[in-house]
């Protein structure tokens, strides 16, 4: 039986690595997560006041209902979710070819553009460290 | 067209989605994750937001079946299908480490759905290993919730005639109550 991603230390390290650049690169970044498919917070931004576990389970939740209704609708994959609110942006994807989850909270002063674009390279830089080989 | 919502409650393992499919005449809309708990539940999947099926059971009655995730982390699913539903059947597997226990936290977590209409409850698994049998659990439940009137089944999920009788028996309870309630309130 394998190690779960959220137990697992170089998961773990790496995903705080990719949070980290993620929010250097944008200081609009509120929040941000990495989590397993069934709700476990892998690692998220320190310093957050957000209740990450409850946050990974509701992004759990979401993750599924995109993909059940992307599914029923026959329109492929989901790829990626956004939440606009008055003030600012949930938005979240998948990590390429993992079981893994990304969930960011942006503030409203970045536009949907970059959030999108710095949310899409992080996931991609975390499917890379933990699947070197297929870069 | 007359509608009843019936939730699909219990602990990870207990065979809700199983039980869904079971019953369902659409195809159910799941929403299963890897589960990275095998160390708790050995299956490769779980529910993480909700399974969806439907069933008439009358040319005159629909059934919208909704399963929770079983696990207490994802609870404001249970909050928001608890809110649309009429009735609950309570699954418990009896191969659980204390399977009365988990009965009666979820009997008290949604209490008000037998306040609103009714549960049943199944108690599956029970052919696996050896477990409190029906009447424990009647007991139990008697002893905690003395004015409840909860069904108690033994059910293998994947059995078609199981399940809808488990359902027919909520559905007839929930409608007897309303009934009941209606012709109290003429009366008065």
């Amino acid at each position: 039986m394998s190690v779960p991603a959220h137990k697992d230390q170089a998961i773990i390290d790496n995903a705080a690595m990719v949070l980290t650049e993620m929010r250097a690169l944008c200081k609009s970044l509120v929040y941000a997560a990495l989590l397993t498919d069934d709700g476990f917070e892998v690692v998220s931004l320190p310093n957050s006041r957000t209740d990450g576990s409850r946050m990974a389970s509701m992004a759990s939740s979401m993750q599924a209902l995109s993909d059940a209704v992307a599914r029923e609708l026959k329109m492929g994959t989901s790829e990626y979710i956004i939440i606009a609110t008055q003030s600012g942006y949930v938005l979240q994807l998948r990590v390429p070819t993992q079981s893994l989850v990304l969930s960011a909270l942006f503030g409203d002063d970045e536009t949907l553009g970059k959030a999108l674009s710095i949310s899409r390279l992080s996931a991609q830089k975390m499917s890379v460290l933990m699947n070197p080989d297929a870069a | 067209m007359a509608e009843h919502v019936i939730l699909f409650a219990g602990p990870m393992g207990a065979g809700k989605t199983t039980a869904i499919q079971t019953l369902s005449e659409i195809d159910v809309v799941l929403t299963e994750a890897a589960n990275t708990e095998r160390d708790v539940v050995d299956k490769a999947t779980t529910t993480v937001a909700l399974d969806y099926g439907e069933i008439m059971v009358s040319d005159e009655e629909k059934v919208r079946l909704y399963g929770v995730p079983g696990q207490r982390r994802f609870d404001f699913m249970w909050e928001i299908l608890k809110e649309r539903a009429v009735g609950m059947i309570l699954l418990v597997n009896n191969d659980a480490a204390d399977p009365i226990a988990l009965a009666l936290e979820f009997l008290e977590e949604f209490s008000e759905l037998n306040n609103r209409g009714g549960v049943v409850m199944g108690i599956s698994r029970s052919d696996v290993a050896g477990g409190p049998s029906v009447d424990d659990y009647s007991a139990a439940i008697r002893d905690v919730y003395p004015e409840l009137v909860v069904p108690v089944f033994t059910v293998d999920t994947r059995n078609s005639s199981q399940m809808r009788l488990a359902l027919m028996t909520l559905i007839m309870n929930i409608e007897a109550r309303s009934a009941f309630t209606l012709n109290g309130s003429t009366a008065a």
